[in-house]
Formats: structure tokens, C-alpha cells, sequence
């Protein structure tokens, strides 16, 4: 089931942030093993669950380091600004879970310490979110 | 990267326009290589044919979309 369920200690406080593993997209992972090509390790970040955001941005050096390349360009505009960004195709699972998405991700400099990566409204437009403030703990449910 | 592609799209934009409005275009240099229903679709054909080398995926719309962030994390130069 593609379905988690995770406790945070003060959800209030450190918000919905979740340990993902970001790695190279399947169709690519197929191709490059008939190739015979080095299938790059996946990159462990955590990521948070915003509600803010209308689609899922991840730090510019995660596609990077995965050597991939882009897949389109768009325009974004926040509380600070606005610029152009790459697009990029990833597979973002959550370790120990039974939990998978592949998509879009908007490649950006995010200033946050804590995470890497911001979960938007395209994918929890695919989704069924929880947010349980007394029980300190939420849900993100992709099943369909 | 992806200059040519995108000016490859402001070229045939019209014409992409009035057939295929809303779909999605895979284009790849100065050659459009499929419309396809979803997203998805076209970047998996884009790196099916392609591999892992740019290409770019447009939503075919008069007015591109602008994505929307209200936190301040994201850094912005402007």
C-alpha cells in the first residue's frame, strides 16, 4: 500500500517533514543497466509537506549529483521573487515504507536547514494528507 | 540548456495551439518528437528515446502557468 503514516515529536513546531530517498527515474534505471552504464547511488534528504507550495521543488544540487538532466523550464514566483527554473523526473520513495512516486520536481536554492525538499499541491492532488496535531502525527496516502 | 528547444516551441506554439491544446509536446533540438496525454507520458517516451540527455516537455497553453510558492526558503534574486 502506498501509504505512510509518520510520528514527528512536536508536529506543531518541526512540521510534517518526512526522510526521502531521491533517486534516477526507472525508465532511465533500465536503460542505463542494458547499457551497461553506473546506476548513481540514491540521495537521502528529508522533505517537507507544504501546503504553501503548488508543486514539489527539491535543493538544484540533488539532480546534480544524480547526473540527471532536465526535462523542461518554467517560471516560479515566491514571497522574494521570481525566476526561471530547470524541471527535473524523479522517483522519491520514503525508506522502510512502501512508498513511491515518480514526477516532476522544479529544481530551486532552498535556504532551509532542515530540508531539501517541499512537497507541493501536484502531488498531494494525488494524494489523501492527514495533518493530526494532538496525535503528533500525519498520513500521506498515494493509494488509488 | 534548452534554449533551442524553447525556441523551437515559441516557433510552432501557434500551430500546437490550435490542434492540441492542453496536451503535452516532447520536443527535442529543433524537432517535435510526439503530443502525448499527460506529462508523464512524454518525458517517459523523451527518456526512452533519449536517455539521460536534455530534452524539454511543454504543456501547450496559450498562457504558461506560473508556479506559486508562499515560503520564503526558496531563494528568489529578484
Amino acid at each position: 500500500m502506498n501509504s505512510v503514516t509518520l510520528p514527528v515529536s512536536n508536529l506543531e513546531i518541526e512540521g510534517p517533514i518526512v526522510d526521502v530517498s531521491f533517486s534516477i527515474p526507472n525508465e532511465l534505471d533500465s536503460k542505463l543497466k542494458i547499457e551497461d552504464k553506473k546506476i548513481p547511488n540514491p540521495i537521502l534528504v528529508k522533505a517537507m509537506i507544504d501546503t504553501g507550495s503548488s508543486h514539489c521543488v527539491i535543493q538544484e544540487n540533488i539532480p546534480k549529483q544524480l547526473g540527471l538532466s532536465p526535462v523542461g523550464a518554467t517560471g516560479i514566483r515566491t514571497a522574494t521573487g521570481r525566476r526561471e527554473c530547470y524541471l527535473y523526473f524523479l522517483r522519491m520513495s520514503i525508506p522502510k515504507h512502501n512508498f513511491v512516486y515518480e514526477g516532476v520536481f522544479t529544481a530551486v536554492t532552498l535556504e532551509a536547514q532542515q530540508s531539501a525538499c517541499l512537497i507541493g499541491r501536484d502531488l498531494l492532488s494525488k494524494c489523501t494528507f492527514i495533518y493530526n496535531g494532538p496525535k503528533n502525527e500525519f498520513t500521506l496516502d498515494l493509494s488509488k | 540548456m534548452l534554449e533551442v528547444e524553447l525556441k523551437t516551441y515559441t516557433k510552432e506554439k501557434k500551430i500546437l495551439l490550435k490542434e492540441h491544446e492542453n496536451e503535452f509536446v516532447l520536443i527535442k533540438e529543433n524537432k517535435i518528437e510526439g503530443i502525448f496525454e499527460t506529462q508523464n507520458d512524454a518525458i517517459r517516451v523523451g527518456i526512452s528515446k533519449f536517455g539521460n540527455s536534455p530534452f524539454l516537455v511543454k504543456k501547450i497553453v496559450e498562457r504558461e502557468q506560473i508556479q506559486n510558492f508562499t515560503s520564503r526558503l526558496i531563494k528568489c534574486d529578484s
